[in-house]
């Protein structure tokens, strides 16, 4: 990839150009040798828990040798280094333990792949030959000679770090390009792209490893429709980059990827003559990917959800439920616990959210409503903001007062049933109200808010009936208040007093009275030593102290 | 998973059992029917989305039902099953290899039950013959469960067993395991050669490797129970020893737009099926106490009638919200699996049904980078926080901009097109005087850095001959500038120095030629 290239030929220039007499491949190979037995990052990270993983290794060594005798000689040395290093690797070091802790342990080098890769001048004949793979030293390592004209040396290195990083290449073959020359015209041009051996799994099922090394060559395809990234494709994705960075075709199909488009491959010459797509091509993140398509998956043809739990449910607050999620959309932040803070922040935006429209009211009330149910989901309040919430709160109370209530905010399909009774309809409000507030009541602010709140719903009733105030308190207050659940029994509001019998006092509609009477945190009832130390700070534990002291 | 059931309908499956006990006239066939008939009742029960196909072989093998959700047409055709001849087990599971590429492709799970009598059809030669010709492992993941109809003590069990071992060790590594490593099968022998015996050694297959998969869906205070259809397997990241299970709890972090997240790299998919019937009231009850005031379930406690909460698709689910707001405002929601673990729950429907739609989870690969344009998954946090400059895609430190300030010659006619690309300003000159030092500037640095000094001398030659070759009428700006810009190519005092830049001749030829 370009940005690394860079960085290559930066490194490059840096180390400058060969000088005789410098170093030399004996020095380059026991280096080599020696930084094996370091631990890299992740064998450093696993040190405590890997030790059953070998540690492996590959070097190659580019070279021009004389002959064979001089490469074998090579071999033995770097065979010889490496029994040194395992030999220093494998003795315990424990008169050196206290200050040799902080240097790196060294590892024991399992096993070494040599390559010794012999380059000969174009038209010089050389002396080295072709060597497979044999092994030195009990299998500790093992020696391959390649001999090749410095020509095809790149070619040469290109195949040999596919196997290493288990890579594989696919040719996309009959791309159309614009010429360079003449921008009417266009032509046909393939272009190599290198990725994991994984996404040819379904291309190669038994391949033979000649078969591996060469370049799978799948055509250009865009059917229509194809387009919407690699969404098609149902597995993982793959990174892409072409084998030939900086060629013109790269750079066109590299721009086209990265400019949001996508590109469906197919396998060519398919017996039959049917077309098969088989991979897609797609940039995401200013990345490229290939996947695999194909293939059926195994949770096609779902169950519908309306037919599921739920299903048959019509009023879901969605449009709501819409804006809670841009509310609590999701950006790349630096430093951990951000995840905790935006799950903190989903939990206090949906501490209280029916889920659907016939289930509240106050949510339908819209701009009658509007800061306190904005407001009051922030984790803290201003006092500007506490203010703007408590003249929603006065403006209700004075509608009520004026018996009023703002039908025509409701939907069309709840004014109708919500046209029976107005004091019903208020109280229903009041209560989603506390239920609402009481549920955000973790800051001071909040608090305040409450008593505000609760100061209204006293006012507004006492006014109205001294007696059902205290039903209300009664019910709200208490933990231990059984649920109303559905016995409409005495319906009529204010026909009991006192607590026990409050369950009776209820209409049957009771969603909000079975919230409300949930035990909650913020109402029980305070610390006995803090209800008796006043306004003093309350001493814990006071008895355990008299008790010490008694024994001494 | 999909399922194939592997069922020999060999001429030694038709023995009829030993046993005096019985007075009924069973034959290992007609156990094995059965066992598969139980099987494909708890599926019914289970998982009913599970795709099952039958697979009748003896020397060869035949599809006899593909992949269906459609139990019951396996279980018709079970009644009408041939005799064959020999057991011929190599055969048949390369018959399974097509049936289940032709379908699923190579990435899908599949799991394969192979039941059989215990007896390979062979000798040790012939045993170990079959061994080396297994079509194994496959090129899909797969899980093989054997059950072989057959008494413990049977002396051809022992003999046939390795080739059992060998099936489920091969099957085990597949080369394809992406996707993390499945569990193993196993053999599931009956204790007897008994119908309960092979019937209890089927449910035990049922229970360990077909379990429903069920958790809770939490967005804030909001939950609902769900199951995750194909039920999440357990996953090993590669080379990492620790293993990933799902929690039972998955917690939704936010939301993000469907742009943002682009195609998760999921290394598997699962509906997410609002609970239905059972379990229902359990969770009412469970929700009865709590302080959350809007969990659904209790929020329709009191006001529904009894024959509402008896229909529950008629009591609101968080799902069904959840899938029409991200439907409605094309986003997704990240959700965490577990520690380290991350996925995306989306509003997903089927190209060919677009009109029915359902929650998909991509479960990602575990890890904090399993999504690299969305940043490091831990640091994804309310994006009011966040400066404006933080904002996806997360970009890689891997860019493939700014290309062409390189040149990389790994094959001959790279190097060739770069030189031609020289002499072709060289040409144009002095039009093209800007393009031309760009492109010697851009092949100096690249052929210092590599240490390639002798391009520079060649190319300056090449400059040399061009301006030697120049047409007379030409203006002489143009010999002044090929003189100079080989001159500096070859300056010893510059040669080896990255850091120089060619400069075109300061000439006052431009000037003059401008005034005129």
């Amino acid at each position: 990839m370009f940005s690394n290239l860079t960085h290559l030929l930066n490194g490059l220039s840096l180390v400058g150009p060969v000088r005789r007499g410098a170093g030399g491949d004996v020095v380059g190979l026991v280096a080599a040798i020696e930084s094996l037995s370091e631990a890299s990052p992740i064998q450093a990270s696993n040190s405590q828990t890997d030790r059953l993983v070998q540690n492996r290794g590959r070097i190659i060594c580019i070279t021009s040798a004389r002959d064979d005798d001089s490469i074998t000689s090579l071999a033995g040395i770097a065979l010889n280094t490496l029994i040194q290093q395992n030999k220093k690797a494998s003795t315990p070091q424990p008169p050196a333990s206290p200050n040799a802790s902080n240097t790196p342990p060294s590892l024991v080098i399992h096993y070494c792949h040599l390559v010794i890769i012999n380059v000969a001048p174009e038209k010089v004949d050389t002396r080295v030959t072709n060597q497979p793979l044999t092994e030195m030293g009990g299998g500790l390592m093992g020696v391959e000679v390649i001999v090749t004209r410095a020509s095809a040396l790149a070619n040469l290195l290109g195949q040999l770090v596919l196997p290493h990083y288990r890579l594989a290449t696919t040719t996309v073959t009959g791309i159309p390009m614009k010429e360079e020359q003449n921008a009417s015209s266009s032509a046909n041009y393939d272009v190599e792209i290198i990725h994991s051996i994984e996404a040819h799994a379904g291309l190669r099922a038994s391949q033979t490893p000649a078969e591996a090394a060469e370049s799978v060559v799948l055509r250009w395809w865009t059917p229509r429709g194809a387009e919407g990234g690699a969404s098609s494709c149902s597995g993982p994705l793959w990174r892409v980059t072409p084998s030939d960075v900086a060629s013109r075709p790269s750079a066109c199909l590299v721009n086209f990827l990265l400019n949001g488009r996508s590109v469906t491959l197919e396998v060519p010459s398919r017996k039959g003559g049917g077309r098969s797509a088989s991979h897609v091509l797609a940039a995401q993140g200013g990345e490229l990917w290939i996947g695999a398509l194909g293939g059926r998956t195994p949770y096609d043809d779902p169950p519908a959800l309306s037919e599921g739990a739920g299903g048959r449910v019509t009023d879901y607050r969605i449009k709501e439920f819409g804006a809670l999620m841009q509310l609590n959309r999701l950006g790349p932040l630096r430093g951990s616990a951000a995840n905790g803070r935006a799950r903190t922040r989903l939990q206090r935006h949906t501490t209280y959210w029916p889920l659907t429209i016939s289930s509240t009211l106050i949510f339908n009330l819209g701009s009658v409503m509007d800061p306190l149910t904005r407001l009051v989901v922030q984790e803290s309040l201003t006092e500007e903001e506490v203010d703007a919430c408590r003249s929603v709160l006065l403006s209700l109370l004075g509608m009520e007062t004026r018996h009023e209530f703002p039908t025509s905010q409701l939907p069309s399909n709840m004014r109708g049933k919500s046209s029976g009774r107005r004091e019903e309809l208020w109280r229903q409000v009041w209560c989603e109200l506390e239920a609402l507030i009481r549920a955000h009541s973790a800051s001071s602010a909040h608090r305040a808010l409450l008593r505000v709140l609760l100061e209204c719903r006293a006012h507004n009733h006492s006014s109205d009936s001294e007696s059902r105030a205290s039903v209300i308190r009664a019910t709200t207050d208490s933990p231990l208040s059984p649920v109303g659940a559905g016995n409409g029994a005495g319906a009529g509001a204010g026909t009991a007093a006192g607590a026990g019998a409050a369950s009776e006092v209820w209409a049957p509609r009771n969603v909000l009275e079975a919230l409300l009477a949930g035990p909650r945190p913020s109402r029980r009832p305070d610390f006995a030593g803090r209800m008796a130390a006043g306004s003093r700070p309350a001493v814990l534990y006071q008895h355990l102290q008299q008790d010490v002291e008694a024994q001494h | 998973m999909p399922t194939v059931i592997l069922l020999d309908i060999s001429l030694s499956m038709s023995r009829p059992l030993a046993s005096s006990e019985t007075t009924e006239n069973h034959t290992r066939i007609s156990i094995a029917t059965t066992a598969i008939n139980a099987f494909l009742d708890y599926l019914a029960i289970h998982a009913k989305l599970e795709y099952v196909a039958l697979v009748c072989f003896s020397s060869g093998y035949e599809v006899s039902v593909s992949f269906t959700r459609d139990f019951d047409s396996i279980k018709s055709k079970l009644t009408q099953l041939d005799e064959g001849d020999k057991t011929c087990i190599e055969t048949a599971l390369l018959g399974v290899n097509q049936l289940i590429l032709g379908e699923w492709g190579y990435q899908t799970p599949v799991q394969i039950i192979l039941i059989t009598d215990g007896t390979c059809g062979t000798g040790p030669i012939g045993r170990n013959r079959i061994i080396q010709a297994l079509p194994l492992p496959p090129p899909y993941p797969a899980k093989i469960h054997i059950l072989p109809i057959v008494s413990p003590h049977d002396s051809c069990l022992q003999h046939a067993m390795p080739l059992y071992q060998k099936i489920i060790d091969l099957s085990a590594n597949a080369s394809n395991n992406s996707s993390g490593t499945l569990s193993r099968g196993a053999v599931y022998c009956p204790e007897h050669l008994t119908m309960t015996a092979v019937l209890s050694a089927m449910n035990r297959i049922c229970e360990q490797h077909y379990q429903e998969f069920w958790c809770t869906l939490k967005c804030g205070q909001l939950e609902t129970r769900v199951q995750l259809f194909p039920a999440p397997q357990t996953v090993s990241h590669e080379g990492v020893t620790a293993t990933y299970t799902l929690a039972h709890q998955i917690h939704v972090v936010g939301f993000i737009t469907q742009q943002d997240m682009g195609t998760p790299i999921a290394i598997s998919k699962h509906l997410v099926i609002p609970q239905t019937q059972s379990g229902n009231n359990h969770n009412n009850r469970e929700n009865y106490g709590s302080k959350t005031p809007s969990k659904d379930g209790s929020g329709t406690e009191g006001s529904t009638t009894d024959e509402d909460m008896s229909d529950p698709s008629k009591v609101p689910n968080f799902c069904v919200l959840l899938h029409g707001a991200l439907k409605v405002e094309g986003m997704s929601a990240i959700v965490q699996l577990g520690a380290e673990w991350w996925g995306a729950v989306s509003a997903w429907c089927e190209p060919s049904r677009t009109r029915r739609s359902c929650l998909l989870l991509s479960v990602m690969r575990p890890g904090v980078s399993a999504a690299p344009w969305l940043g490091p998954l831990d640091q994804l946090g309310p994006a009011e926080e966040g400066s404006p400059s933080e904002t996806f895609p997360v970009r890689a430190w891997r860019s493939y901009s700014g290309g062409g300030s390189n040149c990389a010659w790994a094959r001959p006619h790279a190097l060739l097109a770069d030189v031609q690309k020289v002499l072709r300003h060289a040409r144009k000159l002095p039009d093209k005087t800007q393009h031309l030092y760009k492109e010697l500037n851009r092949l100096r640095r690249a052929a210092i850095s590599l240490g390639f000094s002798e391009l520079l001398t060649c190319v300056g030659s090449a400059l040399e001959r061009e301006c030697a070759a120049l047409p007379n009428n030409s203006p002489p700006e143009c010999a002044l500038q090929l003189a100079h810009a080989a001159a500096a190519l070859r300056d010893p005092r510059t040669a080896l120095d990255i850091k120089h830049t060619l400069q075109p001749l300061a000439s006052n030829f431009t000037v003059t030629s401008m005034s005129h």
